[in-house]
């Protein structure tokens, strides 16, 4: 509780500080002291909470257990790495670099609310607060049409969710009479009111929806890509996860019971959204645009976990959220070095900036499932989580499939860098503190592939 | 002392981290000998492990338990070591041999200028293999399998200035990740049905827990793991990445493409007798899958014409006399001819490198001839090779090869035949390679000829010592009729044995021997007078008899070599190039198609993507209200 | 005739259905922002309707907060619109086709 409003308060502080500061570099120190102060109100909350009992908020509104205070805390650390490397990156966006920060701020306070919520109301407030600021985010580069272009197509998709979203939690309450998502919980699986379950899928849509998962997916690709670099970078991580984390909460707490109903519309969206990721992300030519594909592909394999009604799905959600968000952010990083996103882009790198071209194969490798990564040891929790349910072997079979497709356009990039003649063009020389950064979030990366369990040991 | 086995591969891993981090300031003298301690240091570690565990007083194997891996409800692995007489028969292995290889590099690589970068992978390969073997669970072993793939891409693609080395590196990524999706699915089957990936649990379950699948199960895992041996150590039809990895640094092809890496899927099979005993089906698809890949890169190798690419195919086919043995449930022989088979191997291919270097990069045999004369240590030492490898009794090959043959003449006469008659085009085209290389005249250029030279000393103490190991390796394993006592047999007895021991009368087994070494004996002297080039060999009072026997050589060239030089010519050309490759290649050309048709839905309006939003809302309610339910 | 929570049901369905149909067929970005409106005041009315039928005042409670969320919505969104319009003169969601494939 102390995170909402704290995210809330520096979120205003930031504004301010835009009005005060003309300075832009001395705008982004401050918003990473504000981001480690955020970590350390976090690291407080979880301190101070004792591990047995959940303490609820605003009537049992917002019910604050572990799972959910851990998450808040690792997705603040990311956020904390992020303002790091991609700071700098932020301030060639716009003249409004306080009000991005800003943005980010309210956006974090979403995500704490979506990683505590007890009732459909505080799911549709996290969800807005969530959405809105990214809409904007969007929209930043206001010299930009393609940049426009993405805004008014995420605002008008969004807001078409956002009112399936709400259908579906009314056809719920009508179902039910409440909105507490315990309460949903009581929902029998042989004597199910149709509303209850057209209310599932409504809900169940238009999460599918933030995740971007397919046939809900097509915004995903124009709107990364559109979007500002420094922003499509947070919106494909830290915004997705915690999204996720929204979808797993609903689905465990409050339908797990009557799970036999949902999780074959859900296999096959899973099933589609592995396919379509994977599949398209194969013929682009634009890195930035396959990393959107990729990040549709590997919210498929986040599906997993959502379609696994167990405990291991959600330490699977955990490690995954982290070990995909740390790689795309380092990937981003990189990329938002070189002038051009195309694979040729790429041509030569390892040549021209070695360390760089390491780390950048360290993230492929991650997002690909190499072991020793931790996007390995993400997708095999997730994956285990899905087999202890023992279902849907096809889909597990299926997923490694795809998996194998996405190693072949991961690698394009490493080939590129470096077994292809070519001069990457850099925008200025990587200074030796950013060296540093990217050397540690490489080694997080490889430090969540061999003690995953880090993760979960303050669950 | 077993309790300091994590050390073995933390040397290596050392040496890749130094070599790894300092590849620019290193000089490359320091990096060569930092990578050849690193491994000396594990071998003599290895060494130490290897009395104990073959001392009377040692029982069972030892588990190393260094730290929890993963810890999700009821699942535990843990990140544990497991020694026993098997892993620790690898160690010495790939240490042992490992070192050699060492050695050789740091003179063979000494003029390239990614010498530190090669042996810093050349360790993290070391690294990986230790761990692949070392594993007390499969995942561990996964992870170590992993590696040595990636390693092997990065080293044959190592002067990756070339576009086709790049593309065979790909081309062995690739196919090795198919075998891998076998691998992964079979772990996932054994920690399905048995919740446990650690061997001792599993092996302990099985036969007593019943899988989900009944009987089948066993066959079931046992085939997924398969799979990925099959990719692992190039078996049809997923061998064509190995030839195609020669375009790596020959020690690379010593070290993981003959000697260790590709042996890897026989450890894995061997580790798991205890599945495969209980799964005669999938037994019976190894030793045919053996059996096939044996006759087949037998018959490719006769028609090449590049050293490397006849080691390379006939690497294929020692692998697929492994997995005979492997299916006639004969593992510890299978694990008898790994090691022959190493020793001899990386000689061959060590010696190769030795011509290669003294060729100045050359490696076509058409133009070679007579190095013999300027080059007599790698000449008696590859000899020595050849002679191992076509059975010649008295060396290693032929205590070996003589032992999978008669176990597969117990188990079924028929695959001996088979069996024989790939022994005996190995006898052929291994001398064929010997005859044109060190005999006869000379044929490449002048220049050529002018620079031919001994290589230097750290390239011969390697193939000398290799050379005696290729002739003593065998004696650890004689035959019954020799001796009642089969060293390694006994020693491998707590962790595998051979399933249904054969007792044959000796008769048999004389017969067996006789015939096997007396044919290979002829195909050599065949291969010599084929050849024809003038030789130093003694013995030439036979051959002699098959030159006054003029007809039969042409009866013997137009019945048995146009055919089946026509037939390898053919499977070369059509089989591989068209049939195999065209399946590898159509499938990713039909991702790509794909990929562009299902990209143009991205039409950039956002109508139509609400449209489809809106379909697929329509068609999921369809499926949860009208479809199938669970 | 007595008007059943049934009814109400039916009419917000309506609504609601009309709301897409309106984003799916016209091209003017405002008059599918306005669609999307519908889509949400469909949704009001139906929890109204149950608000009623429950005897909980808890919906209407939910009712005031869509409709914040929807006025905030509304003030980025035109926002957005207008940035679109001062560019390429124009609200047509048909010509915002840069980004594809």
């Amino acid at each position: 509780m102390k995170a909402i409003i704290a995210a809330t308060i520096l979120g205003i502080v930031m504004m301010f500080a835009g009005l005060q500061m003309k300075n832009k570099s001395s705008v982004v120190t401050l918003a990473i002291v504000l981001a480690f102060l955020l970590l350390g109100v976090n690291i407080w909350d979880l301190v101070a909470t004792p591990a047995t009992a959940p303490v609820g908020y605003f009537n049992n509104m917002l019910r604050i257990d572990r799972y959910a205070l851990w998450f808040s805390t690792l997705m603040t650390g990311v956020t904390v790495l992020y303002t790091l490397l991609v700071g700098k990156e932020i301030q060639k966006v716009g003249v409004h670099v306080a009000e991005y920060f800003a943005l980010i701020f309210f956006i974090l306070c979403g995500v704490y609310i979506l990683s505590c919520y007890n009732n459909m109301l505080m799911l549709f407030l996290g969800i807005e607060i969530l959405s809105i600021p990214q809409y904007i985010l969007a929209g930043s580069d206001k010299k930009n049409l393609k940049s426009s272009e993405a805004s008014l197509k995420y605002f008008l998709m969004g807001a078409f969710s956002t009112g399936i979203l709400l259908m579906g939690i009314t056809l719920l309450y009508g179902a039910t009479g409440s909105f507490n998502i315990v309460a949903y919980s009581f929902l029998q699986s042989d004597a199910l009111n149709p509303l209850a379950l057209g209310g599932v899928i409504f809900v169940m849509i238009a999460l599918g929806f933030k995740v971007s998962a397919a046939p809900m997916h097509m915004w995903t690709p124009d709107v990364y890509d559109g979007s500002p670099t420094p922003f499509t970078a947070y919106m494909a991580t830290v915004v997705k996860a915690s999204a996720f984390f929204a979808f797993i909460r609903l689905f465990q707490v409050s339908f797990g019971s009557i799970s036999s109903q949902w999780t074959v519309v859900l296999s096959v969206i899973t099933a589609a959204t592995l396919l379509i990721g994977n599949l398209t992300a194969v013929f682009q030519q634009s890195v930035k645009r396959m990393l959107s594909y990729s990040s549709i592909a590997q919210a498929g394999f986040m599906l997993f976990a959502v379609l696994a009604v167990n405990a291991v799905a959600w330490q699977g959600i955990i490690i995954y959220a982290v070990a995909y968000s740390i790689a795309t952010i380092g990937i981003f990083t990189v990329l938002m070095k070189l002038k051009d996103y195309t694979y040729d882009g790429f041509n030569g790198l390892a040549k021209k900036e070695p360390l760089l071209a390491f780390v950048t194969t360290i993230f492929l490798f991650s997002l690909a499932g190499i072991p020793l990564t931790g996007g390995f040891m993400a997708k095999y929790y997730v994956i285990q989580a899905v087999m202890v349910q023992n279902q849907f072997l096809w889909l597990v079979i299926f997923g490694l499939l795809m998996a194998a497709i996405s190693v072949y356009y991961y690698f394009r990039v490493i080939i590129a860098m470096y077994f292809k003649e070519g001069n990457a063009e850099l925008h200025a020389p990587v200074t030796q503190g950013e060296k540093v950064l990217l050397v540690i979030t490489c080694g997080l990366v490889i430090l969540i592939g061999i003690f995953p369990q880090l993760l979960l040991s303050w669950i | 002392m077993t309790q300091l086995v994590y050390l073995i591969p933390l040397f290596p891993l050392i040496g890749f981290l130094i070599n790894g981090l300092g590849w620019r300031t290193i000089p490359k003298t320091a990096a060569g000998i930092i990578g050849s301690l690193a491994i000396l240091a594990s071998f003599v570690v290895s060494v130490g492990i290897f009395f104990e565990v073959n001392s009377p007083s040692f029982h069972g194997p030892v588990l190393v338990h260094l730290f929890d891996f993963i810890q999700t409800g009821k699942l535990y692995i843990p990140f544990t070591f497991q020694v026993d007489a098997l892993s620790t028969l690898f160690l010495l292995i790939i240490t042992g041999v490992g070192f050699l290889i060492h050695v050789y590099s740091t003179s063979y690589m000494h003029h390239d200028e990614g010498m530190v970068k090669y042996f810093a992978f050349l360790n993290l390969f070391v690294f990986s293999m230790l761990l692949l073997v070392l594993g007390a669970n499969y995942l561990v072993m996964f992870i170590g399998w992993e590696g040595v793939g990636l390693c092997s891409y990065l080293l044959i693609g190592f002067w990756f200035k070339n576009r086709d080395y790049t593309n065979a590196a790909k081309k062995a990524f690739v196919m090795n990740r198919i075998g891998d999706l076998g691998f992964l699915v079979g772990m996932m089957m054994i920690l399905f049905n048995y919740g446990t990936l650690s061997y001792g649990e599993f092996f302990g379950k099985l036969g007593t827990v019943p899988g989900a699948l009944g009987e089948n199960t066993y066959n079931w895992i046992a085939v997924c793991l398969f799979i990925g041996a099959i990719g692992k150590s190039a078996q049809i039809p997923l061998y064509t990445w190995l030839p195609d990895a020669m375009a790596g640094p020959t020690p690379v092809s010593a070290l993981i493409h003959a000697a260790t890496m590709v042996t890897a899927g026989i450890y894995m099979i061997a580790r798991s007798s205890v599945l495969y005993n209980l799964a005669p089906f999938t037994l019976h698809i190894v030793a045919i899958i053996g059996l096939a890949t044996a006759i087949f890169a037998a018959t490719v190798a006769i028609k090449q014409y590049d050293i490397k690419k006849v080691l390379a195919y006939s690497t294929v086919s020692q692998l697929g006399f492994m997995f005979l043995a492997l299916g006639v449930g004969a593992y510890t022989t299978a694990v008898f001819h790994v090691m022959t088979h190493a020793f001899f191997k990386a000689l061959l291919f060590l010696g190769s490198g030795s011509v290669i270097h003294a060729m100045g990069g050359e490696q076509d045999i058409r133009l070679m001839g007579g190095l013999g004369k300027k080059m007599r240590i790698t000449q008696i030492t590859f000899l020595i090779g050849c002679l191992a490898i076509s059975g010649i009794p008295g060396f290693s090959g032929f205590f070996s090869k003589d032992e999978i043959l008669a176990a597969t003449y117990a188990h079924d006469p028929i695959l001996y035949y088979m069996a024989l008659a790939a022994a005996m085009m190995t006898a052929f085209y291994m001398f064929r390679l010997y005859f044109l290389t060190f005999t006869g005249k000379f044929r490449g250029t002048h220049d050529q000829e002018h620079h031919l030279h001994e290589s230097p000393s750290a390239m011969t103490i390697p193939l000398i010592v290799l050379a005696i190991l290729s002739v003593v390796g065998g004696y650890v394993g004689l035959p019954a009729v020799i001796s009642e006592h089969h060293a390694l047999a006994s020693y491998l007895s707590p962790v595998v044995s051979n399933a249904g021991e054969h007792h044959m009368a000796a008769g048999t087994e004389w017969l067996l021997m006789g015939l096997s070494s007396g044919l290979s004996v002829v195909m050599i002297i065949y291969a010599f007078t084929a050849n024809k080039v003038p030789s130093f060999v003694p013995n030439t009072g036979l051959a002699k008899l098959l030159e006054n026997k003029w007809y039969v050589d042409e009866i013997y060239d137009a019945v048995i070599v146009r055919p089946l030089a026509a037939l390898s010519g053919l499977l070369d050309k059509f089989v591989e190039k068209s049939g195999i490759d065209g399946i590898v290649n159509g499938v990713g050309k039909g991702v790509r198609y794909g990929s562009d048709r299902i990209r143009m839905l991205q039409t950039g309006q956002v109508g139509f993507y609400i449209f489809v939003m809106v379909l697929g809302i329509v068609a999921l309610f369809a499926i949860t209200f009208f479809g199938v339910k669970l | 005739m007595p008007i059943l929570p049934l009814h109400y049901m039916f009419l917000s369905l309506t609504l609601f259905c009309i709301g897409i149909m309106g984003v799916l067929i016209r091209r003017n970005a405002i008059i599918i922002f306005m669609c999307v409106e519908l889509m949400l005041n469909a949704v009001n009315l139906l929890m109204v309707a149950f608000s009623k039928m429950y005897v909980d005042a808890g919906a209407q409670v939910f009712v005031f907060f869509i409709m914040v969320v929807a006025a905030a919505e509304v003030a980025v969104g035109l926002a957005v619109i207008v940035m679109m319009y001062r560019k390429v003169h124009s609200v047509d969601v048909n010509i915002l086709n840069r980004l594809k494939h």
